[in-house]
């Protein structure tokens, strides 16, 4: 690549993931999404004329998740609980910030 | 090159089994979980622990690593002898090439054969298709980078197949532009930046999260901002207008009659623009002015006497 091309990146949560975006970029199988969010392990996915469509939230959490589950073997609904304790961490963390 | 011990990355012994090697490696993956370690190398630790942990529960790449490794001390120059891995096959189970950006010089010479790197090197070539993995990084941006955007100079190390098939870890150099109105933890996706693609499948995406420097003034939360406005007694008894400045321009806030320290004044659009803009939250704080003069401690007998004002009084009734 030159020095001088400058990259244009697309701001995610006005550019969606598809299923097949998300799990390329969390190195699942397409599979293993769908069950997650049957199971109801991912609140946030939004379906829209039956396609599911993935925010930037949706990603770091399926990226927690699959961490979760391949270093400590973790079932998915415990990688889930722990995924929505590190959001509410994360939100904690902003708010205690903003407290200065 | 210096040699890596993973054994002792881990705290294991070099006999030990499958089951202890994933039971150490648990217990400082809790210990050094980036996301909740106060260690201030956690994720440095995270990165040395996922490596060893690659490498000693698998069986194959540890069989080859004992057989190379016997002998070296940590930290000692090493260099592999030629085809020292003949007779060895790895599978590239339990990380992804992407991952392996993340893992040492050591990791790439010794592991760096995997199936992606196999595929390129062999007849597959042409035959199959394959998209590249996309890659995650973080990107740590000054907040002003929001209002105007800007373009940023981003190193990042990746992994790439060489010539002889191998994987490498290459450091390359992006010039990205941020756009405006970007905020904490979003994501910019940059399409075919990441892996190359297989038998002329796409390139994967680079996916940079973003995070912003501790600003010396503003607090941000999401798209808002919040900032303490210190006023003296006499603007927030009477009310005022003041200036603000913000990280883009400056705005002029009227401070309603009566204002109190604690109280907060929102105002709408003035956050972080973009489509949906976040508000600028101003946090009121009334600060005294000192009686380190005759005339100020004239000035606060007059209001003690003239007032007769008992801040105490409402937590009584």
């Amino acid at each position: 690549m030159r020095d001088e091309e400058i990259l244009i990146g697309s701001l995610m949560d006005s550019s969606w993931l598809t299923l097949e975006q998300l799990a390329a970029a969390c190195t699942v199988e397409p599979g293993w999404l769908l069950r997650h969010i049957e199971d109801g392990l991912f609140p946030h996915a939004e379906s829209v004329a039956g396609v599911w469509c993935f925010s930037s939230h949706s990603l770091l959490r399926a990226r927690r998740m699959r961490q979760l589950e391949r270093d400590f073997d973790a079932v998915p609904e415990l990688a889930a609980l722990m995924a929505d304790l590190l959001e509410e961490l994360d939100e904690l963390r902003a708010r205690l910030g903003v407290a200065g | 090159m210096e040699f890596k011990d993973y054994y002792q990355i881990l705290g294991v012994p070099r006999d030990a089994t499958a089951e202890e090697i994933k039971k150490a490696f648990r217990k400082l993956a809790r210990k050094y979980h980036p996301d909740v370690s106060k260690e201030v190398n956690a994720e440095t630790r995270m990165q040395e622990l996922n490596e060893a942990n690659a490498v000693l529960s698998d069986p194959e790449r540890r069989a080859a690593y004992d057989q190379l490794g016997r002998g070296y001390q940590p930290g000692q120059e090493f260099q592999p002898p030629p085809d020292w891995d003949a007779g060895f096959e790895f599978s590239g189970r339990g990380f992804s090439p992407g991952e392996a950006g993340d893992f040492s010089d050591f990791f790439a010479e010794l592991f760096g054969r995997t199936r992606t790197a196999h595929a390129f090197n062999t007849g597959q070539r042409g035959h199959f298709q394959a998209r590249g993995e996309d890659h995650h990084a973080k990107v740590l941006l000054d907040l002003e980078d929001a209002f105007s955007g800007a373009t940023r100079q981003i190193s990042l190390r990746a992994p790439r197949i060489d010539a002889q098939g191998r994987v490498v870890l290459e450091n390359r150099t992006l010039n990205v532009k941020i756009p405006q109105g970007v905020h904490a933890g979003q994501v910019i996706r940059l399409v075919g930046q990441g892996a190359p693609g297989i038998g002329g499948a796409p390139a994967g995406d680079l996916m940079l999260e973003v995070r912003f420097r501790p600003h010396p003034r503003f607090r941000v939360q999401g798209r808002d901002l919040h900032l303490t406005l210190p006023v003296a007694p006499w603007e927030a008894a009477l009310g005022t207008v003041v200036t603000v400045d913000l990280p883009q321009g400056s705005l002029r806030v009227r401070i309603p009659e009566g204002a109190q320290s604690g109280r907060q004044l929102r105002v709408r659009g003035k956050g972080i623009p973009g489509a949906q803009a976040g508000d600028l939250l101003l946090d009121i704080q009334v600060v005294l002015p000192p009686a380190d003069t005759a005339r100020a401690r004239a000035l606060y007998e007059t209001m003690a006497r003239e007032l007769a004002f008992d801040p105490r009084q409402q937590g009584r009734n």
